[in-house]
C-alpha cells in the first residue's frame, strides 16, 4: 500500500512540478507562438498603428513628411465629396441590412420549417453552391446583366415589350447607386442564409414543443419562439453586414469607379483614390481613422442595443 | 404514403416560394453556362435560344488568356492556406492546451484585430510591402494573407481544440509522449473537418481578393485570377466578344467548384456547426 502511494506518478498536478520544469514549458508556449506574432506584429500591428499615426501627417509614402495635427479631418469635414460618398454608404448600409434581414432570415426559416428533412438538405445545399463562384465573375455576369446593348435585363424588358423602361443601368445619375444595391437579387445564396439556419437548428426541440401544445400556429411559434431564438444570429449578421458595407469597395471599383460622375462613390473608394491618384497617403489614413472608428462605434451599439432576449448559447 | 402526402401538403408552399428563389438565383448562372457555347455572331439572333452548335473555339481563345492566371491564384491561395494551417493550428494548440502567463492578454490582442477593418490598413501595409521591394513577388500576396488568415483561423481552431476531451491527452503523456506528438498526433487528425473548413474559408478569401493584388501587383504576368477576370472582361467586353468572355468565367470558377465538391460534407457541417456564432 504505502509503496504505491510512494511511487512517483506522471499524473501529478502541474502545480506540484518544479519550476524549472514549468518555466520550460512556458518557454513551448511561447517560442510556438512566435511565428503567429511575428507576422501580426509586421503585417496587421504595424499598418495599423502607421494608419493612425500618419493620418496626423501630410505624407506621400516617401519622402515627404509633415506633421499637420488634425488638419486632415478638418479638410475631411469641409470635402464635399466626403459628404456625398458618406451620404452613399449610408444608403447601401441601410439598404443591405434591410435585404439581410429579411430575403436570407426568410429563406432559412423557410428551409427549417420543411417537414421533409431531405428536401430541407437539398435547398442548403443548393444556396451554397453560388458562394463558391469566384466573387468578381458574380460581379461581372451582373455588369452583363445591366450592359447597355445586349444585357440581360434590358433584353428581358424587349422581350416583354416594355423598351420603354430599359435604361443604361450603371451610367444612369439617379439609378446606378440602385443597380449596386440590386446585385445579388434575391440575396438567398449566402453565408447569412446559412448563419441563420444554424441558429433556427440550435433552438432546443422542447421549446418547439411546449410551443405546439399550447396551441400556438406556425407564424405565433415564428414570431415568439424562433426569432427570439436566432437574436443573437441576427445580431451577427447585421454586424457583419455593416462592417462590409464600410470597407468593401470592390464593386463599385470595378462596376462604376464611383460613377457616373461622383454619383456612386463611397468613403472606400474616396481613399483609394486619394492614396492611389493624388498620393495623398496622410489623407488616406485619417479617411481609414473615421472610417475605423465609425465601425467601432456601430459594432458597440449593435452589441449594446440589439440585446438577446434569451442569452443561452454561452459562447 | 399517408404521411408523404401530409407532408407535401405542408411543403408545398415553402417549395413554391424557395424554388422560385433558387430559379431567379440560378438563371444568371445557367444563361452564362449557355451562353459561354455560343458563336459570337450569335449573339444578337438567337439571345434566348440555344446555341445553333456548340463554339468550343471560345473554351480555347479563353483558356490561353486565363490559364496563367489561374496559376498564379493556385500557388498563392495554395502557399497562404497551408501556412494558414501550419502557423494557425500550432498557435491554436498553444491557446487551448497551455497555460502560462499572458494567456488571455496575447489571446486578446489577436481577437482585437478581428475589429480592424482591411481599409485601415490598406494604405500603410502596400507602402510597407513597397518598402520591403515585395512589390511584382507572390510574398507580396502569401505573407500578408497568412498574418490576415491565421486570426480567424486560430479563433475557430482554438474553440475546436480546447472542446477536445483532456483524457486523451493525459493518456498520451502517460506514454511518455512530447507536446510536439500530442499536437501531430492527437489535436491535429481530431481537428481535421475543422481545419479542412478554415482552409476552404481562407481559399475562398484569397481566390476572390481583388484590391490587395491590385495595388501590390502591377505586373500583368503575375496577376491573380481576379485581376485577370476583369481585364478580360473589359477586354473582350469592348469588342463585344462575349462567347470567350463567359468560357473564360466558366474556366475561372472550375477549381473553387471542384474543391467545393471534394470536400462539402465538411464545409457545410462545419459552416452550420457551433463554431460560427455570434
Amino acid at each position: 500500500m504505502s509503496a504505491t502511494l510512494s511511487t512517483p506518478s506522471s499524473g501529478q498536478p502541474a502545480v506540484a512540478r518544479p519550476l524549472t520544469a514549468r518555466v520550460a514549458r512556458y518557454r513551448t508556449a511561447y517560442l510556438w507562438l512566435i511565428p503567429t506574432f511575428a507576422l501580426l506584429l509586421v503585417f496587421n500591428y504595424y499598418p495599423a498603428l502607421s494608419a493612425l499615426y500618419h493620418s496626423l501627417f501630410q505624407w506621400n509614402g516617401a519622402n515627404i513628411k509633415l506633421f499637420v495635427g488634425v488638419n486632415h479631418f478638418v479638410d475631411l469635414w469641409h470635402d464635399p465629396l466626403w459628404w456625398e460618398s458618406f451620404t452613399h454608404l449610408i444608403i447601401l448600409t441601410v439598404a443591405l441590412v434591410a435585404i439581410n434581414l429579411t430575403f436570407p432570415l426568410g429563406a432559412a426559416a423557410m428551409i427549417f420549417h420543411l417537414w421533409n428533412l431531405r428536401a430541407a438538405y437539398f435547398y442548403r445545399v443548393l444556396l451554397v453552391v453560388p458562394m463558391v463562384v469566384p466573387g468578381l465573375v458574380i460581379l461581372m455576369i451582373w455588369m452583363f446583366i445591366y450592359s447597355p446593348n445586349i444585357g440581360l435585363l434590358n433584353q428581358s424588358l424587349a422581350l416583354l415589350g416594355l423598351e420603354n423602361l430599359q435604361r443604361f443601368w450603371l451610367g444612369d445619375f439617379k439609378l446606378a447607386l440602385y443597380a449596386i444595391i440590386f446585385v445579388g437579387f434575391p440575396w438567398v445564396a449566402g453565408i447569412g442564409t446559412l448563419i441563420y439556419l444554424a441558429g433556427f437548428q440550435a433552438i432546443p426541440s422542447e421549446l418547439m414543443d411546449s410551443a405546439v401544445i399550447d396551441g400556438a400556429s406556425t407564424w405565433q411559434r415564428l414570431a415568439f419562439v424562433e426569432l427570439p431564438m436566432v437574436l443573437s444570429q441576427i445580431k451577427l449578421v447585421v454586424i457583419l453586414t455593416v462592417i462590409t458595407a464600410f470597407q468593401n469597395f470592390t464593386i463599385v471599383l470595378v462596376m462604376t469607379n464611383g460613377g457616373p460622375g461622383t454619383k456612386t462613390l463611397v468613403p472606400g473608394l474616396h481613399l483609394y483614390k486619394a492614396a492611389m491618384a493624388y498620393n495623398r497617403m496622410g489623407y488616406a489614413c485619417a479617411i481609414g481613422t473615421v472610417l475605423f472608428f465609425l465601425t467601432l462605434v456601430l459594432t458597440y451599439l449593435n452589441h449594446r442595443y440589439l440585446r438577446s432576449s434569451v442569452e443561452f448559447t454561452g459562447s | 404514403m399517408e404521411s408523404r402526402r401530409h407532408t407535401l401538403r405542408h411543403d408545398l408552399v415553402i417549395h413554391v416560394v424557395l424554388g422560385f428563389l433558387a430559379i431567379v438565383t440560378f438563371f444568371p448562372f445557367v444563361f452564362l453556362l449557355i451562353s459561354s457555347f455560343r458563336p459570337t455572331v450569335d449573339f444578337m439572333h438567337t439571345f434566348w435560344g440555344l446555341p445553333t452548335a456548340p463554339e468550343w473555339a471560345n473554351y480555347r481563345d479563353a483558356w490561353t488568356v486565363i490559364s496563367p492566371y489561374m496559376l498564379n491564384s493556385l500557388i498563392v491561395s495554395g502557399v497562404s492556406m497551408i501556412g494558414v494551417l501550419a502557423i494557425a493550428s500550432v498557435s491554436a494548440f498553444v491557446f487551448a492546451r497551455f497555460r502560462f502567463p499572458g494567456r488571455e492578454v496575447l489571446f486578446m490582442a489577436i481577437l482585437a484585430l478581428l475589429m480592424i477593418p482591411s481599409i485601415l490598413t490598406l494604405i500603410p501595409a502596400f507602402l510597407l510591402v513597397k518598402d520591403l521591394n515585395l512589390i511584382n513577388t507572390y510574398w507580396a500576396l502569401i505573407l500578408p494573407y497568412i498574418a490576415g488568415g491565421q486570426v480567424f483561423a486560430i479563433f475557430i481552431l482554438r474553440s475546436f481544440i480546447a472542446s477536445l476531451p483532456e483524457e486523451l491527452f493525459e493518456a498520451s503523456r502517460l506514454d511518455g509522449a512530447s507536446t510536439f506528438q500530442m499536437f501531430r498526433h492527437i489535436a491535429l487528425p481530431l481537428s481535421k473537418p475543422m481545419l479542412i473548413t478554415v482552409a476552404i474559408m481562407n481559399v475562398l478569401a484569397t481566390w476572390n481578393d481583388y484590391i490587395w493584388p491590385l495595388v501590390t501587383i502591377p505586373s500583368q504576368k503575375l496577376w491573380t485570377i481576379s485581376l485577370g477576370i476583369v481585364s478580360f472582361g473589359s477586354q473582350y467586353g469592348g469588342l463585344e466578344r462575349w462567347g470567350p468572355m463567359f468560357a473564360g468565367y466558366v474556366i475561372a470558377s472550375v477549381p473553387l467548384i471542384v474543391l467545393f465538391t471534394l470536400t462539402m460534407r465538411y464545409f457545410i457541417a462545419g459552416l452550420t456547426s457551433g463554431a460560427i456564432k455570434a
